[in-house]
């Protein structure tokens, strides 16, 4: 079998071109070859100057005008074929020899080698020598007969020198074609086939030999009429051997002559599609295809088998009809012509044929099946055993590929912008067969020793194909991968990806450090406002669809490095080495620095490409350029997020991601950026480390920063602010040092000052600190607690050439204060201590209040001695309080506590802040120790009881009943609030810890819960005060009494007690007075009765007793006391014994206000309110 | 029963969705491949045939070493491909039916996205049952 056969190809004139003399560099013998092979038609118009008619031409219809002679150039020649009687266009009828004369500078030597390459076609009836390129000395040599030369020259004329020659070639091949015809009907021929040659010759085949003898002869005549471009003459020999061979049953012949009827019938009509002539050809085709089939059933006995006519014609059909309105017949004639290939012996005749069927099916349109026959061609051709085959077999299974949708990026001709859809990306995905093709490929091209073919079908059949090839069968491919690059230079690149998996995973938009922030001229502050205001994260009323529609935009500075997270995942079983990856950037103003993974089995990972931008303008990055198994490919991100998304709706096998572990499918949307100029870039630096600040709660540091201008534009303008939580432990921030540092250089900085306190730990902190292991417990900075300083800044706003000026953004820096608040010391307890002591008329007292004039220097004096002891003035009675705290410290170092108390809010220290501080000087508490430290209160009581929101009280509501006195007491809360929080502001506990730790405790929590168990015993003054006081007459007492009560300072305690002048001696009558004070707003009604007591309890002004006379009321004395005013009492006593005594004052109180029942928290409406002052101490001094 | 035969579904976007190979002959891996490929070759000539005809049961549409290639195209152009070397067409057209109705059971699980691979155990046997009564 012949390949490319067609009903036309019975009128070719078969010409070998064969290359003689020396060797040819391929690139010319292409050349040359092609210069040849393009005069396929020559015109027999064209033929006519070399023409010469020496007898008279028996083809007697030639077209001089219209018709030509068909050349068909065979490059290296051909075997002779034994079938060359029976269809003479299978005769090699010309030669022509091709040489390349610098390789071979002598011509004898090539017009020797030529004649002996002739010699081999004895058939050839006219013989050539084209020699291309003489030297100047070839040239001067004498002309030579044998040898055609081609100088030097430029294309074209080396084409027309050409065309002349194969005119002159083609005018004596027909001159021949003349003489073989008149001889071959003059004389005749013996015409055989190796059909006849194996048939045994007796008596009756000779004759009936003989007799076919003219009809073989009038067919072959025909044929040499076709060749001789004389379809016309062609026809009617045909005709006549048509009739002889059916005549004598020659069906072989009979076949034969038709086969060059229905050729001469197309050649005649050559360009016209006429669906008269289409049937007709059918119809006779299949006549010789059915005469061929009885030739070859007759001769079936035969070593030979005409078999390959049959399918020939077959073929020939089918490619006349090859049109998709035939689609159906062309196939049923190629699927009986493949059937056929059984029948072939010659594997060679085999592998034709399914070539043939191949590319005719391709031709109709039918891609898969022109696949599985070339897939048919690469068996065949791999069961030869060497490396040609090989290579041929690697050809052909290279174009099934896009059949079998696993072609080679290369050959797809992908270009970025124009994907397929998805679905039409996942059809025909019939992965068993993919494999098997490619598995092919791959054995082809290591048998034909093509290291890049055979790496990129492992490449392709490991990347697509993983999940179902054995742990077993993953190692081998990567071992081929290796081999493979081992032959291969280095650098080669490869279009098609191998592993690992490449996605985009997330793109750093920017560091928070680097965040560009967009100016507008008309805003002074243009930091303010950009972000998104308010709490929430979504506002309405920002612009919509800027995230949804159109793609986020980026801008990237020129020489500042940028970073995109990739991930890569390696879904196979073996370790896979990425020797370097880069980002691929074809814009090409992008320095992309190399990094090299190490990727386990079944693991993916995530790693950061960086670059440089390096000049302004858009960045595209499509994806990655991956150096893996030696060879450089480049992994396209929008590959992967297709095959995610196949993954996802269950048309791909499987996501390779997935089955690493990594999380689900995400699509990343690549942002369009942009690469702007420079801009300054500050860095800020924490002096003594960018570690978190290891502060203990209530802890005062300053913090130093730094800010250094990294980039290649100055500063000129900032500003620095707050954010984030926990804000008010920064204290102050030394805006004045930056400021002043302005502008700040390139490569300048300057370091401020932040005063941070450190906060105090909730809770829940604590709990959470507990819960970790005990070594690091109290290190852990909390994450999204710490304050930031957003710094803005912008460099110099360019000018340009017209007015407006172009603002270059603005940056903004954001330094996170990394506080770390660790526990420190705490305070486990407060409590409020009162002590009363009962007031003694002592001889210090007597002296002191002796005289009126000193008696401040005396209570100085006194205060000097008796530090803390204070009268509460208006119970009159020795009255200390403690505010106890009981402190604990927990952790590994040891605290100096100081505590101090800031009265009145006054710069000023009173006297008894020295002393209180000098009390509780420094107390040191070492590690896990606790201590109390005990802090002073004065002048911790209400002035009056009867304060403003008292008087609100009394006035409106008291009608309302028990109401009036709940909502009294509400305000009196919120009024004791206000004066307990007046209080603690004023104390501080204040701690050293080492050489540079030192802050405050906060401690206001603490004492207030401490403070409020006790408010109301011991903020609330007793609605009566009782007093006693030694009177000599009445007179002075009623001056005493008749004093402002408003203006109680500090000194009318202690002269408000102090009154006796003498001290009180036994048997002498001493006069007295019971001073009741009322600290309410309203007038009280009681009923006062006074008690003595002596050291043993008793009542000494019981009936019974003798210790003690009096003179006056003391019991249930009616009396009536003004609001804010007093009333005194007097009475006279005289002891009988001397010793301690003590005077108790006490009265029950007639028809009670609510306030006062709330007061003394009477729980019935009718219970007797009593009113009891503090005890005195006399005593009485005499001899008994 | 023939001696070999393979059976396809194959989705509308030409992606295989079931494979089976029915049949008593003893299973070769390499043939396995080559039923596979005659198949894939053969929906070529369904294309153009199924629209050629209103009939499902294409009967045999293609051939390769005495290899027969029958299809029956269903509404939703999904296809029944059986590759056999047995000639009794009434049996394979039953057969084909019969498929039918069970991928009509599939189709009907809300669970199952057409398209895509069936899975389903249950449908396997019954095929391979069909395929002992029938060819």
């Amino acid at each position: 079998m012949e390949p490319g056969v067609s009903i036309e190809s019975g009128s070719a004139i078969r010409v070998a071109v064969l290359p003689v003399g020396g060797p040819i560099p391929p690139a010319c013998l292409r050349d040359y070859a092609a210069l040849v092979a393009r005069h396929a038609r020559v015109d027999l118009a064209s033929l006519r100057p070399y023409y010469s008619e020496h007898q008279k031409s028996p083809f007697a219809h030639q077209p001089w005008d219209t018709g030509c002679l068909r050349l068909k150039f065979v490059l290296g020649g051909c075997m002779p074929s034994p079938w060359e009687d029976f269809q003479s266009a299978r005769k090699v009828l010309a030669v022509v020899g091709i040489c390349h004369l610098p390789s071979s500078p002598d011509l004898d030597r090539v017009a020797a080698d030529f004649v002996d390459a002739a010699r081999s076609y004895p058939s050839a009836l006219a013989n050539r020598c084209f020699a291309f390129c003489p030297t100047d000395a070839q040239l001067v040599e004498k002309k030579r007969d044998d040898i055609i030369m081609f100088p030097p020259s430029d294309q074209q004329s080396w084409e027309l020198h050409m065309l002349t020659m194969i005119q002159d070639l083609s005018a004596s091949l027909l001159m021949e074609f003349e003489k073989w015809v008149l001889r071959a009907e003059s004389t005749g021929t013996i015409l055989k086939t190796p059909l006849d040659s194996q048939s045994s010759l007796g008596s009756e085949e000779v004759i009936k030999a003989k007799k076919r003898r003219l009809g073989r002869a009038q067919k072959i005549i025909g044929d040499y009429c076709l060749l001789a471009g004389s379809p016309a003459d062609a026809n009617a020999h045909y005709a006549t051997a048509i009739e002889l061979a059916r005549l004598t049953g020659d069906v072989f012949w009979h076949a034969g002559a038709l086969e060059g009827s229905v050729c001469a019938l197309v050649v005649d009509r050559m360009g016209e599609s006429d669906p008269v002539l289409e049937d007709e050809v059918k119809f006779r085709y299949y006549t010789i295809i059915q005469l061929y089939r009885r030739a070859t059933l007759q001769d079936n006995a035969q070593r030979v088998s005409p078999v390959s006519f049959e399918l020939e014609a077959a073929l020939k059909l089918a490619r006349y009809l090859c049109r998709r309105q035939c689609a159906k017949e062309v196939s049923d004639l190629l699927m009986g012509a493949a059937d056929g290939a059984k029948a072939l012996i010659d594997a060679s005749d085999r592998l034709i044929l399914y070539i043939e069927i191949a590319r005719l099916f391709g031709t109709l349109g039918y891609k898969r099946k022109a696949a599985f026959f070339s897939r048919q061609v690469a068996q065949l051709y791999l069961q030869q055993d060497n490396a040609y085959a090989a290579m041929s077999a690697r050809q052909v299974l290279t174009t099934t590929t896009t059949a079998y949708h696993v072609q080679s990026r290369k050959t797809s001709k992908m270009d970025h912008g124009l994907l397929k859809s998805v679905v039409s990306l996942f059809e025909s995905q019939w992965s068993t067969l993919q494999m098997v093709v490619l598995r092919e490929i791959l054995m082809s091209s290591i048998r034909a020793a093509d290291p890049l073919s055979s790496w990129s079908a492992a490449a392709r059949l490991l990347r697509s194909f993983y999940p179902l090839i054995t742990p077993a069968g993953q190692s081998g491919l990567a071992s081929s991968l290796a081999n493979s690059a081992d032959r291969l230079p280095s650098g080669t690149r490869c279009a098609d990806p191998c592993l690992p998996f490449i996605r985009l995973h997330s793109f750093p938009l920017h560091p928070s450090q680097r965040e560009i922030v967009k100016r507008s001229p008309h805003k002074k502050e243009w930091w303010t406002g950009g972000g998104p205001s308010g709490p929430f994260i979504y506002t309405p009323f920002t612009k919509g669809g800027t995230s949804g529609t159109s793609k986020q935009e980026v801008n990237w500075i020129v020489g500042e490095p940028v970073q995109v997270m990739v991930e890569l995942a390696n879904p196979c079983s073996f370790d896979l080495v990425v020797e370097s990856i880069y980002l691929s950037v074809h814009s090409g103003n992008f320095d992309a620095f190399p990094v090299s993974v190490n990727l386990p089995p079944n693991t993916s990972k995530l790693v950061l490409l960086s670059g440089i931008p390096t000049q302004v303008g858009q960045v595209s990055i499509p994806g990655c350029i991956v150096h893996c198994f030696g060879v450089i490919t480049e992994h396209l991100f929008k590959e992967v997020d297709f095959l995610l998304l196949g993954a996802a709706q269950g048309l791909v096998l499987s996501d390779p991601f997935r089955c690493c572990g990594s999380s689900k499918f995400k699509s990343v949307n690549f942002p369009s950026i942009s690469v702007v100029p420079p801009l300054p870039l500050l860095v800020a630096n924490v002096v003594g480390g960018d570690g978190s600040i290891l502060l203990y709660e209530g802890e005062i540091r300053d913090v130093l920063i730094t800010l250094t201008n990294a980039g290649t534009v100055p500063v000129e303008e900032a500003n620095v602010a707050l954010s984030g939580k926990n804000q008010d432990s920064v204290i102050s921030i030394a805006h004045s040092t930056w400021k002043s540092a302005l502008p700040i250089k390139p490569g300048g900085e300057v370091t401020f000052a932040v005063t941070l306190r450190a906060w105090h730990l909730s809770p829940t902190d604590l709990e959470a600190d507990g819960s970790r292991s005990p070594a690091n417990s109290r290190r852990i900075a909390r994450e999204g607690s710490n304050p930031f300083l957003d710094i803005h800044y912008a460099g110099p706003s360019r000018n340009s050439e017209s007015d407006n000026i172009s603002l270059p953004p603005g940056r903004r820096l954001v330094v996170p204060l990394n506080i770390c608040v660790v526990q420190g010391m705490r305070l486990v307890r407060a409590r409020l201590l009162s002590m009363e002591l009962p007031a003694r008329f002592t001889d210090a007292h007597l002296r002191s209040a002796s005289s009126k004039d000193n008696t401040s220097n005396d209570s100085d004096a006194m205060h000097n001695d008796i530090s803390l002891l204070k009268i509460d003035p208006y119970k009159g009675s020795w009255d200390l309080r403690l505010l106890e705290l009981e402190l604990f410290n927990p952790t590994d170092v040891v605290f100096d506590v100081d505590v101090s108390v800031h009265l009145d809010g006054t710069s000023v220290e009173l006297p008894e802040d020295k002393t209180a501080s000098s009390a509780c000087h420094k107390t040191r508490i070492d590690r896990d120790y606790s201590a109390r430290v005990l802090i002073p209160l004065e002048h911790f009581k209400l002035p009056v009881l009867d304060t403003s929101f008292f008087v609100k009280e009394n006035g409106s509501d008291e009608p309302l009943g028990s109401r009036a006195a709940t909502l009294a007491e509400k305000n009196a809360k919120a009024e004791l609030n206000a004066s307990i929080k007046n209080l603690i502001s004023k104390i501080k506990v204040k701690w050293h810890s080492g050489r540079n730790s030192s802050g405050e405790l906060n401690i206001k929590d603490a004492i207030q819960a401490a403070l409020q168990a006790s408010i109301m015993d011991i903020l609330l003054p007793d609605p009566l005060t009782f007093s006693f006081r030694h009177a000599k007459d009445g007179i002075a007492a009623k001056t005493d009494s008749s004093k402002e009560p408003g203006d109680d300072s500090s000194h009318s305690a202690s002269e408000s007690v102090l009154r006796c002048k003498d001290p009180i001696s036994a048997n002498e009558m001493t006069h007295m007075e019971v001073q009741i004070r009322n600290n309410t707003k309203e007038t009280i009604q009681m009923n006062l009765s006074i008690s003595c007591k002596d050291v043993a309890g008793e009542n000494c002004f019981d009936e019974n007793s003798a210790t003690v006379l009096w003179a006056g009321v003391l019991s249930d004395i009616y009396l009536e006391v003004q609001p804010l005013q007093e009333v005194v009492h007097p009475f006279s006593i005289y002891f009988l014994v001397p010793g301690d005594y003590s005077l108790q004052a006490a009265s029950v109180i007639i028809d009670a206000t609510d306030v006062l029942r709330a007061r003394a928290k009477a729980e019935s409406p009718d219970e007797p309110i009593l009113c009891r002052g503090s005890p005195f101490h006399i005593h009485v001094v005499g001899t008994a | 029963m023939a001696s070999m035969a393979c059976f396809v579904i194959m989705s509308k976007n030409d992606i295989p969705i079931y494979e089976a190979e029915v049949g008593s002959a003893p299973k070769r891996e390499d043939q396995a491949y080559q039923h596979q490929f005659i198949l894939h070759a053969a929906l070529d000539v369904v294309q153009d045939l199924a629209w050629a005809t209103n009939t499902m049961f294409l009967k045999s549409v293609d051939r390769f070493d005495d290899l027969v290639v029958s299809v029956y195209v269903t509404a939703g152009h999904t296809r029944f491909m059986l590759l056999h070397d047995s000639r009794s067409e009434d049996g394979i057209k039953s057969f084909f039916q019969e498929v039918h109705e069970l991928y009509i059971k599939i189709f009907l699980n809300p669970l199952y996205l057409p398209g895509s691979r069936i899975t389903s155990s249950h449908f396997d046997t019954k095929v391979r049952a069909l395929a002992r009564k029938y060819l």
